[in-house]
């Protein structure tokens, strides 16, 4: 047991709270942001080593064992996501120093956002089904308040939606907790493992709760059918809130999936997995639906953050060691290249004054480095070599494979290569193409805005051809999915 | 490691990182001096492998780049990948050089372009040097991108950009197959090493992978081999510059996927289906492009649908080359099959050299007179004599005409398409008589445009008023390659020798390991006369017959006009592009109509749907009640009276009745607490409903009135159905929970602890505070955060502002 746990949960926490204490004065506001930013990155990198090193990390809150009290587990797979969680956090919150605007710096602006980074990695680090919630509480209160911050009419109309249907998801949630806590008699999630994998028969019950938490995590990562509320609260709000949601917040809903479906509920995979594959090749393609519908760069942007959650899913359910490995790269990718592609669109719409594809045109001439990144952002998201995606790519097709769901890698390809037509237009129309702004019109300047793209891009490059450095955390944090004795063990000490 | 081999492979793309830099310090100097060191000197790197790949000694060199996924970065020289890598740099050096005279340093931006040329000759070299199939497809991908840049390089030609988009996709959807087909043989061998793979190849034939494997590698190949149906790119990538389309869309690239085909023979030839979907590709490619080349106008659509139909012609030959495997015993020295193979790389070469002179060719002719289009042009043969000789050395050499290079290939693919009519296996002798016909009759197509691109636009009529300059023969420099690719047309064809032991034997032992024993070789002997065999009256035939129909071309014309425009495969991809965008719209907005109403609708339908399903499908619903107590009347009392004030609160017409339903409500629950012997909870259910009750009377005051309209609430049906629906299931499977009890409670710990360890005689307290403190603590952070979040909405609005 060691207090390191907590540390990133309480770094963006009491900053939060100090930070509420002086909201006028920006300065202070976007220097303490950033230092508490960069202290959260060295401290998870840290985090990520020592786990490496010394195998899982907990910490027993209030000194009362497990399953009693609430702990805080660190295993490879919630490092590597509180990892880059913290390395997405800061370009994007440089990037809104930049964008998000006075006004909004003043009411409270990096704190809130503060808070939803302590929400998601606390949903990351819990090791305790109840305590998750709380965490989904943290997170979610503060994002709808970001949602909403600024009060335009369309944030307004979009935050209401959002709210709503996350508070009947919270509700289902507890519901759930409830039945599983009357059949299990527990609510630690390495005890939960435990005891249902202790069992010779399974009650069918769990098989029907497995299904509820299926849709309460559905509702969070936007999992077909249950998507239909994210493309237009993920718009309405100014684009670095936009990013960090787009990068960060359906993730923490797979999360959920893949830690419940691959410790907990493995006890009748054959329809479980089977019916989280299905509903994973439809999120797939109607994301993709959705991406080719839209002329409008936001949404399909937006839209294709839906695909990716189908990608992560499906890895899940094979239920192989390539599959999970494939889906662990794939969704530390996408965090990176979806808050990198936020930001690009964004600075895009800056100086283009317009998010409309038709009205856009020819901006390469003048901002050509904004469109080979997004070029290159591009390539990575749809998988190009050696860019980030292509390695989660390659072992979910391996893991499909393995599983012998050859349909839905034939799905997942046909998809791939429809969100390069649905990004490569962004790219031919807005970069390429007749010239449709002259200097002297262009609405805002990119100025600031391109570091944080570029950090990102970075980041995505050294994921793919360092992927070697990265195969031993990915390899341990999909062992310990597959094999939860490492974790049980870990935690309560048996 | 990290070898010299490895870093020639890389030097492009280290060199295309400079470009930029170099572009803006010497701005003076044409940006394509510097490039042309690039493949100068790694062509004269990759001479000196060539005694090692003729005594059939291979190179390998293995640096590790993602080892525990069986990722090696393995540099492989042999016969095949030399060759190609010798096509790659040199035709590489007279592009460049080509180029350096083509585009205009004053008007063209020359850093991007030499930057994605440099990239796709990295690109290539990385695709045939390259041994590990995962290291193959990434470069594959990377020419398929160098390619869609170079292509729409002029960005604002709405022309281009369509030209490159779709050779993007077709390229893209073949890579992400061929990828999946590289997995799939992964599978079967638990390797990514092509040779490793060759070596394991007698294992998977039998396996049922196989023949997926197969397939989707080889949609790969004939995607970027501009294989009919998927040829229709290539001649939209002419968009491209000229010295691009020579290059890319000619000589090297789209040759990447009879590349892969030759390089993959040896695991898949054996099996029949190979045979036939090779062959007949290819065969099918053969004729459907020399076909529609003849209805071209544009010089450079002719080149394109010629290149189409002469990769089918090489694929076919590779295809034939295959039924060789299936001799016991073979006579290495005059097995036409064999001889098939040695015709398929001989004539890639003989391509590269007369099509990237004719390519050359019609960029001068472009250059000089503004135009392509071979209705304005005619009678340069004067104005341009240089052209004009390099055109018909080109174009006779593409006919098969003698005494040029072409002709000496052409001649052994008609021997090799006469004598597969023998071959006894996969029904070949029943269907394979129409290899030596559609052969012979593509020919004939072949000889009409090769007359077609020489004489509309040097003979006839010079038509100036119909050109916008003066045309003038082309500067010396801008000939000087085209003059050294047709010199070597004229060098091949009367010494063909020169290239067999060094080039070409070499590389058939890469495509043909089996058939060789140690120390063996292949008779590679090319020479012009054959004797009167069936070749050469084909030949004859052909150009009888071509310049028959040549010259009565405006008679027969007209049997084009039968293919109506609508129906082709380019109309194909454009509705799908059309109507793929328009079907999804009506998709997408058919269900997100972005009321709350649906969307709540969609999740309650869902959910219970699935957990109901689940249920009784699992079979998991049990009601136990013996240990439950029996319900009293004032529970049924309390619920009639909770059940009453929740639709009071639904349905009536005052705000301040509805509030006052709703403290109902909240205080019956309270006094279930009470029965239920949960005092703590009770209290707490008050003191929350009078404040709240209290709050929302406040709040009354500063209400608008409620609108008349929304004054009632109309019963539907359906979502009466789904609340009853939502409710029951939740107690269904809450009964089955609850007769689900299979583990004791943790909470005996509380209750036995609570006093004891944490010192609270209130276990529910203790619980809040300490065994879950961290619960608690964090819900005040959510209050908090609300607080301030309430405040901030209040206070902050930036309507009218404008949205970022």
């Amino acid at each position: 047991m060691t207090n390191l746990m907590i540390w990133p949960i309480l770094i963006p926490l009491l900053t939060g709270v100090v930070l509420l204490l002086a909201p006028k004065r920006v300065l202070f506001q976007r220097v303490l942001s950033s230092i508490a930013g960069v202290a959260l990155i060295v401290l998870n990198i840290f985090i990520l080593l020592s786990i490496h090193q010394d195998g899982i990390l907990t910490l027993e809150l209030g000194g009362w064992n497990p399953p009693f009290g609430i702990v805080l587990v660190g295993d490879m797979l919630a490092a590597l996501l509180i990892t880059a969680t913290s390395i997405v956090s800061l370009p994007i919150l440089l990037f809104s120093i930049y964008t998000i605007g006075k006004e909004r710096e003043q009411f409270y602006f990096y704190a809130f956002y503060q808070f939803l980074i302590t929400g998601v990695i606390g949903a990351f680090l819990t090791g305790d089904l109840f305590n998750l919630f709380v965490f989904f509480e943290v997170m979610l209160i503060s994002s709808y308040i970001l949602i909403v911050h600024g009060g335009t009419k369309k944030q307004l109309r979009e935050s209401f939606k959002y709210v709503l249907v996350n508070v009947i998801s919270s509700a289902f949630f507890v519901v759930g907790v409830a039945y599983l806590y009357a059949v299990t008699g527990t609510l630690n999630i390495a005890h939960l493992s435990e005891r249902i994998n202790s069992l010779d028969s399974p009650a069918p019950i769990l098989t029907v709760i497995a299904v509820l938490f299926l849709i309460v995590f559905g509702l969070k990562g936007a999992l077909f059918p249950l998507y239909f509320w994210l493309p237009a609260s993920y718009t309405a709000p100014p684009f670095a809130i936009a990013a960090i949601f787009g990068a960060l917040l359906t993730k923490v809903g797979i999360y959920s999936i893949f830690r419940t479906y691959s410790m907990i509920f493995t006890h009748d995979i054959g329809f479980t997995h089977q019916l989280l594959s299905i509903l994973a090749a439809l999120t797939m393609v109607i994301g993709i639906i959705g991406a080719i519908a839209h002329q409008d760069v936001k949404k399909i942007l937006v839209y294709n953050v839906i695909v990716a959650v189908g990608f992560v899913l499906f890895g899940v359910s094979t239920m192989t060691e390539a599959g999970f490995i494939g889906a662990i790269y794939y969704v530390l990718h996408d965090m990176v290249i979806k808050g990198a592609l936020f930001l690009l669109i964004g600075a895009m719409v800056i100086v283009a004054g317009t998010s409309h594809l038709k009205e856009m045109g020819g901006l390469i001439k003048h901002h050509p480095r904004m469109g080979w990144m997004f070029f290159t952002a591009t390539m990575a998201l749809v998988g190009v070599p050696p860019l980030s995606g292509f390695v989660g790519k390659l072992m979910l097709i391996q893991g499909g494979i393995e599983a012998g769901q050859y349909g839905i890698i034939a799905v997942m390809m046909v998809t791939s290569l429809l969100i390069l037509y649905s990004m490569i237009r962004i790219f031919l129309k807005g970069f390429y193409g007749q010239i449709k702004l002259l200097k002297a019109d262009q609405y805002g300047s990119s100025k600031g805005l391109l570091l944080p793209c570029a950090f990102l891009i970075t980041v995505s490059a050294l994921m793919g051809l360092g992927a070697e450095s990265l195969y031993p955390f990915v390899e341990s944090a999909a062992k310990t999915l597959l094999n939860p004795e490492i974790y049980i063990d870990a935690v309560l000490k048996e | 490691m990290f070898t010299a081999l490895h870093f020639a492979i890389i030097a492009p793309f280290i060199a295309a990182i400079f470009v930029p830099i170099l572009y803006k310090l010497f701005s003076r100097i044409h940006t394509g001096w510097f490039v042309l060191t690039v493949p100068t000197i790694l062509f004269l790197y990759f001479l000196q492998y060539l005694p090692i790949t003729a005594n059939k000694e291979t190179v390998t060199a293995v640096f590790d780049w993602i080892p525990s996924l069986g990722i090696h970065f393995t540099a492989y020289i042999d016969g095949l990948g030399l060759l190609f890598a010798l096509l790659i740099t040199g035709i590489g050096i007279l592009v460049v050089l080509y180029s350096i005279y083509y585009l205009s340093k004053e008007r063209e931006s020359l850093h991007t372009f030499y930057t994605f040329l440099l990239m796709f000759m990295g690109a290539m070299l990385g695709v045939v040097l390259s041994d590990n199939l995962i290291v193959l497809y990434m470069f594959w991908e990377i020419t398929s991108l160098s390619s869609f840049l170079l292509i729409s390089y002029w960005y604002e030609r709405e022309k281009s950009i369509y030209g490159a988009l779709k050779s993007m996709i077709i390229t893209v959807m073949g890579g992400f197959s061929m990828l999946v087909g590289f997995v799939l043989l992964y599978t079967m061998t638990g390797t990514f090493s092509i040779q490793e793979t060759i070596a394991a190849s007698s294992d998977i034939v039998s396996h049922h992978l196989f023949l997926p494997a197969m397939l989707t590698i080889l949609l790969g190949a004939l995607t970027k081999s501009a294989q009919f149906p998927f040829h229709i790119w290539l001649p939209d990538a002419m968009e491209a510059p000229t010295p691009v389309s020579a290059y890319l869309h000619s000589a090297t690239m789209v040759k990447a996927g009879i590349y892969l085909v030759a390089r993959l023979s040896p695991v898949f030839a054996i099996s029949g289906e190979w045979f036939w979907l090779i062959a007949g590709f290819g065969i099918t490619t053969l004729f459907w492009g020399s076909f529609s080349a003849v209805r071209q106008t544009d010089l450079k659509g002719i080149l394109a649908f010629s290149t189409v139909s002469q990769l089918g012609m090489i694929l076919s030959m590779l295809g034939v080359g295959a039924a060789a495997l299936h001799f016991d015993s073979l006579d290495l020295e005059n097995n036409v099959f064999v001889g098939a193979t040695t015709a398929a790389l001989f004539h890639l070469i003989n391509h590269a050299t007369f099509k990237g002179s004719l390519f050359m060719m019609v960029g001068i002719v472009d250059h000089e007179t503004g135009t392509r289009d071979i209705r304005k042009l005619g009678g340069l043969m004067t104005i341009m004599p240089i052209t004009f000789t390099i055109a018909v050395i080109g174009s006779f050499s593409m006919a098969g005409l003698p005494p040029f290079n072409g002709f000496l290939s052409k001649e052994m693919f008609f021997t090799a398409m006469v004598e597969i009519t023998k071959f006894q296996l996969f029904n070949v002798d029943t269907y394979g008589v129409m290899f030596p016909a559609i052969a012979w009759v593509a020919s004939i197509f072949t000889f009409i445009y090769s007359m077609v691109l020489v004489f509309k636009t040097f003979n006839g009529k010079f038509k100036p008023e119909k050109l916008d300059v003066k045309p003038h023969e082309a500067p010396f420099g801008m000939l000087l390659s085209p003059i050294i690719l047709v010199s070597l047309v004229i060098v091949f064809g009367f010494f063909p020798n020169i290239l067999s032991y060094t080039v070409i034997e070499p590389a058939m032992a890469s495509i043909l390991p089996s058939l060789l024993q140690e120390g063996e070789q292949f008779y590679v002997d090319i020479y012009f006369w054959h004797d009167w065999t069936p070749a050469l009256y084909m030949t004859i035939g052909v150009i009888s017959v071509g310049l028959f129909l040549y010259l009565g071309m405006k008679k027969w014309v007209g049997i084009y006009r039968l293919f109506p425009d609508n129906v082709s495969f380019n109309t194909l991809y454009d509705q799908a592009i059309v109507k793929g965008e328009r079907l999804s719209e009506k998709i997408i907005s058919s269900h997100m109509t972005g009321f709350i109403k649906d969307y709540l609708l969609y999740i309650f339908s869902f959910i219970t749907a699935a957990l109901v399903f689940t249920l009784f499908h699992k079979g998991a619903f049990v009601v136990e009640t013996q240990d439950l107590a029996p319900i009293s009347i004032y529970e049924v009392i309390l619920a009639v009276v909770l059940i009453a004030s929740v639709l009071t609160v639904m349905f009536t017409k005052s705000r301040l009745k509805a509030i006052i339903g709703l403290g109902v409500v909240g205080y019956t629950i309270a006094l279930f607490f009470v029965i239920f012997r949960a005092p703590d909870l009770a209290l707490t259910q008050l003191i929350i409903e009078t404040v709240s009750v209290a709050l929302f009377l406040l709040c009354f005051y500063h209400l608008p009135q409620i609108a008349k309209s929304l004054e009632t609430i109309r019963f539907q049906l359906g979502n009466f159905i789904i609340s009853l629906a939502v409710g029951t299931t939740i107690t269904l499977i809450g009964l089955t929970a609850n007769s689900n009890r299979l583990f004791e409670s943790i909470s005996g710990f509380f209750i036995e602890n609570s006093y004891n360890e944490a010192g609270g005689k209130n276990m529910v307290n203790v619980i809040l505070v300490d065994f879950r403190g961290f619960d608690t603590m964090l819900e005040i952070l959510v209050l908090g955060i609300a607080a301030f979040g309430i405040f901030t909405m209040i206070k902050l609005r930036l309507e009218g502002k404008e949205q970022l």
